[in-house]
């Protein structure tokens, strides 16, 4: 065994032992440097809104001055002169009687507008009353932000009911606040970057939402799983059997993550890479940072707010003091593990009761799928003798 | 059940998909017919430019030119998940883009406001300056159900039908402060007073025009006329009959000339009497000149018939939800109205009033076949329909006209989405080129592209053979996911940005989640001794569970978002949906019959191909072994 003891074929075996409920305190601090970071630079940085939210200014000039192309140089270049933060947003040929190009632009002041206006009659030589300046407002109305955020409370307070009924609402708590923790980071990644925001953005936020959610979900399930009865026994106490659900899931969760940022990563590269600016790059942005996170939150952050919150419940806390003194006293050798165990008493005994609360590592017994049953759980085990017959057949 | 029959339910849907998006409303080649509907950044679109217009030459308040944008955008997204852009330009005007070429719209900027009037007095409005003919052309046939029942079940009641296929839109707008207008409400019998209760709009928008510029208008018309015209117009107490006094022909001709702004400053008596004034100029006066509910006015049905018309009792906001259904009995649209409280009482008293026709209101020539009083269903400028009323509704209504699914539902959503606070007239419909255009398109594909071939070569990497399953999984998600946008682009105008093409492309990264639980619970199982075969089942037993919470999830997100918010969010929402939706799809008829057909091969039980490899590898020698190494790892 020990030649192939590397980490990647232990992840592969979900044996990877890691111990991450046990350094909960860890991943506590660094979400809460993440939010202050996030906070920080949403409050000082800002968001840059796009003419989607805060509206812009359009012109149209006549097609007869030249092509699309030119005329979208020339409003960017009489932009140019303005500011710095002053771009071009869309160009596009209006059709109709008569054909005009329309270029809408960030904000513009009136004055600047009339400059812009100026500066194209000159430049095209044709009088300024042929080119219509005007303010286009918002899009996105404030409408559509209130009953997106509305539609946001619901979901999440019917989230938070499902959650409760099918699982407990500790999970809940533990999904619910991940799912803020996501939100949070991403945000201020965003502002960070200094990207504009787009109706693209807040797409690619509601997407993260569902996949942030859903990452939780199945990572609960696996912890639900292994802790199902675990009161029954005193193998395991709830952190470890949680820690063990991570582990068990960590491949699964690399997995998804790899296969689901690797299209969002071609998209960012796509995106920003080949064409510069735009929608792309907005989204690719939003849906890679808000994934990686997903990611980590559902490992680092969800698992060990539930098994902070467990901790709480007398039952739990006395089942690991139960759990922990039996340990000890079979240290001590007080106590002779049930019969059950009987092939692997030595073995058992070896492990140091510290270090195995610590590292909640050894995949045993209840940890199984089948550890429901607690005689049958052996069974499960690969060297479990009535399991020979499978082996058998292998061949 | 056996596997076969799980992929053969697929193959079925794979089917009537595409056979759908071949046969179903579909027309041109067979290339055109597969094309989704793309977006106004991908292809550009349709733009009207809606500029107000007031009586009184004013620009709106920015307050009421936002509200009616907002009223606007409601009713371009009720059409379907269109992705539509509606903005203001300037102090009035309101620009409406929406994707694809050639599309109407025409009526999207009606001001649709509603009105319910007594038709008093009927008469010929199509210029042939014949005599008064009493409801020969008049209203169609009476309702079909037992509306007649008074005070009867909330059943759709009796609002019969009659012509016009007017689509326009609803009502609910200002009284105008206006208090001289002359004819004061005439509710006998103590029936509440018309718009006592009536909230007025809170627009507050400006009265059609003042008294003094009404005056001076009329005044203008009268000098156009000439004095005998006028005064002869002025004298008649009822539509005027020609072959009783032909010189009245000649005296009242310049009528005939004036324009829809000239007709309006008119009086109601005149506009009516006055039989050279025809249907068409009525229709062509400004719009909102028939606003004021507490007016009686004239105005045309079908184009022919010229109706007097009592003040308005039951309006636009009396009006709380519509719908256009398909009513079973006639198999026809129609527009199905469910009243306020408020509303409800004054429409069960309009139709009370108009059953027994209260101190003979109505004229003989307006009566309908039953001998009762119409009601027409009046909206902005014309008359939709006129129908007789045979009982007292006390439930729900509807309008009745010729529609078809699409007017029926156009209009339900400008009577649900309320009346316009500014009237517009839509300017020249133009076509618009796309914000993005076709780089952008190809870009994303190309990314979709990319993204996808590192997914299937991870995929091949880690799962070895199992990875074609994920790859044919992916390929299968995308041609039915492609099928679905083509069919809904037509079916519900579901519309594919760039954004749109992002979603999907992450959604099928997502939807390989779902492979990967599976996997990895097939090789919990066989790393605890199972067999692959026994462990497929057991495996797929947790798996399945795991994953239907998971996309629990996603569709609750996706049904909350598409219910509750608007525009761009609740075209998310809907992509949302179907993607998860398939994503169960494919993965209940796909992946599991294929795994367990796969878990009967020799291939499957080979480490190097299925990926399972080294769990198999190693249960191997641990059968073997009757120690216990993996307390060591630990």
């Amino acid at each position: 065994m020990s030649g192939r003891g590397g980490l990647a074929h232990r992840l592969y075996q979900g044996e990877a032992g890691l111990n991450i409920i046990g350094r909960r305190k860890v991943w506590f601090t660094v979400a809460a440097v993440g939010i202050l970071i996030a906070i920080l630079s949403m409050g000082i940085r800002q968001f840059s809104l796009g003419i989607e939210f805060s509206g812009g200014n359009s012109f149209q000039v006549p097609a007869s001055v030249g092509t699309l192309q030119q005329t979208e140089d020339e409003v960017a270049n009489a932009l140019g002169k303005l500011g710095p933060t002053e771009h071009v947003v869309s160009t596009q040929r209006i059709g109709g009687t008569s054909t005009v190009y329309e270029v809408r632009t960030t904000d513009l002041s009136p004055e600047q507008a009339t400059q812009v206006q100026n500066d194209l009659a000159t430049h095209f030589k044709i009088p300024a009353e042929q080119i219509s300046a005007n303010r286009v407002s918002a899009a996105w109305g404030g409408q559509v932000t209130e009953r997106a955020i509305l539609s946001l409370v619901i979901f999440i307070v019917l989230v938070a009911i499902y959650l409760i009924l099918r699982f407990e609402w500790r999970m809940a708590v533990g999904a619910v606040s991940s799912l803020f923790l996501n939100l949070i980071l991403t945000a201020g990644i965003y502002s960070l970057v200094g990207f504009e925001v787009t109706p693209s953005t807040v797409i690619g936020f509601l997407t993260i939402l569902g996949f942030a959610l859903y990452d939780v979900v199945v990572v609960f399930d696996k912890v639900q799983e292994n802790t199902r009865s675990i009161t029954a026994s005193s193998t395991q106490t709830y952190a470890e059997a949680a820690n063990l659900a991570i582990n068990q899931t960590l491949m699964r969760s690399i997995n998804t993550g790899l296969v689901a940022l690797l299209p969002v990563g071609g998209l960012l590269f796509i995106g920003a890479g080949l064409l510069g600016a735009g929608t792309l790059k907005d989204l690719g942005l939003v849906l890679f940072v808000g994934m990686a996170i997903a990611v980590y939150s559902s490992i680092f952050f969800a698992t060990p707010v539930l098994v902070t919150l467990k901790d709480y419940e007398p039952r739990i806390q006395a089942h690991t003091r139960r759990v922990l003194g039996r340990r000890s006293a079979v240290a001590r050798g007080e106590v002779t593990p049930k019969g059950a165990r009987a092939p692997r008493p030595a073995e058992e005994a070896e492990v140091d009761p510290e270090a195995a609360a610590l590292a909640g590592a050894a995949p045993k017994v209840g940890a199984r799928p089948t550890g429901k049953r607690p005689t049958g759980a052996r069974g499960g085990r690969p060297g479990g003798g009535n399991r020979s017959g499978g082996g058998a057949k292998r061949r | 059940m056996h596997p076969g029959r799980q992929l053969a339910v697929l193959g079925f849907i794979f089917v009537v998909l595409y056979l759908l998006v071949f046969f179903a409303g579909a027309s041109g080649g067979w290339q055109e017919r597969l094309h989704p509907k793309l977006g106004l950044d991908l292809i550009g679109g349709t733009r009207v430019t809606l500029k107000a217009s007031t009586l009184n030459g004013q620009p709106p308040t920015s307050q009421n030119l936002e509200e009616a944008r907002r009223i606007i955008e409601d009713r371009v997204n009720a059409r379907g998940v269109s992705e539509a852009e509606v903005v203001t330009e300037g102090n009035q005007n309101i620009v409406v883009s929406v994707p694809g070429q050639n599309r109407n719209l025409d009526d999207i900027g009606n001001a649709a406001e509603l009105r319910f009037r007594k038709v008093l007095k009927v008469t010929d409005g199509s210029g042939a300056a014949a005599a008064p003919a009493p409801s020969a052309s008049a209203s169609g046939s009476p309702a079909p159900s037992g509306s007649a029942v008074p005070s009867g079940s909330p059943a759709p009641g009796g609002a019969a039908v009659s012509s016009s296929p007017n689509a326009g839109g609803q009502g609910g707008g200002a009284p105008a402060p206006s208090t001289s207008a002359s004819a004061g409400a005439p509710s006998p019998n103590g029936s509440p007073a018309p718009s006592a209760s009536a909230s007025p709009a809170p627009s507050g928008s400006p009265a059609p025009a003042t008294d003094l510029t009404l005056e001076q208008q009329r005044a203008a018309v009268q000098q156009k006329v000439g004095a005998a015209a006028w005064q002869a117009a002025s004298a008649l107490q009822a539509p005027a009959d020609f072959s009783q006094d032909p010189t009245l022909a000649d005296k009242l001709k310049p009528f005939g000339e004036l324009s829809g702004r000239e007709v309006w400053a008119l009086t109601p008596e005149m506009q009516f009497n006055v039989p050279t004034i025809t249907c068409k100029q009525l229709d062509s006066r400004p719009p909102a000149s028939i606003r004021d509910e507490k007016q009686k006015v004239v105005s045309c049905e079908s184009g022919v018939q010229k109706e007097f018309l009592d003040v308005a009792k039951v309006l636009g906001t009396d009006v709380k939800d519509a719908s256009g259904v398909l009513e079973q009995q006639t198999s026809q649209w129609v527009v199905s109205l469910e009243f306020t409280g408020s509303g409800q009482e004054k429409w069960t008293n309009l139709t009370r009033e108009a059953f027994n026709n209260d101190g003979q209101a109505c004229d003989q020539t307006a009566l309908g076949d039953q001998g009762k009083c119409r009601v027409a269903v009046v909206l902005d400028n014309k008359v939709i329909s006129s129908p007789e009323i045979q009982g007292v509704l006390t439930g729900n209504s509807q309008i009745s006209g010729s529609f078809d699914s699409k007017s029926a539902n156009e209009l339900a959503g400008q009577l649900r989405f309320g009346a316009l606070p500014v009237t517009f007239e839509p300017q020249e419909q133009q076509t618009v080129s796309a914000t993005l255009g076709s780089a952008y398109l190809k870009a994303g594909l190309l990314a979709a592209g990319i993204g996808m071939l590192l997914v299937a070569i991870y995929a091949f990497f880690y799962y070895r053979l199992l990875g074609t399953v994920i790859f044919l999984s992916l390929v299968l998600s995308g041609v039915l996911v492609f099928g679905a946008l083509v069919l809904l682009g037509r079916q519900i105008d579901f519309t594919l940005t760039l954004a749109g093409i992002a979603g999907f492309i992450v959604s099928l990264g997502v939807a390989a989640d779902s492979f990967v639980i599976y996997f990895e619970r097939l090789k919990d199982e066989i790393r605890e001794g199972r067999s692959p075969r026994s462990a497929v089942p057991r495996a797929w037993a947790r798996a399945r569970r795991t994953i239907i919470s998971a996309n629990a999830i996603s569709l609750m997100a996706a049904v909350v978002l598409y219910i509750v918010s608007v525009g761009t969010v609740k075209g998310f929402a809907f992509a949302l949906g179907l993607a998860t939706v398939l994503d169960l799809v494919v993965v209940f008829l796909f992946r599991h019959p294929i795994m367990t057909m796969f878990a009967n091969t020799r291939a499957f039980l080979s480490p190097r191909v299925s990926g399972l490899g080294r769990v198999l590898d190693r249960a191997e020698p641990d059968s073997a072994k009757p120690g216990n190494p993996r307390v060591k790892e630990a």
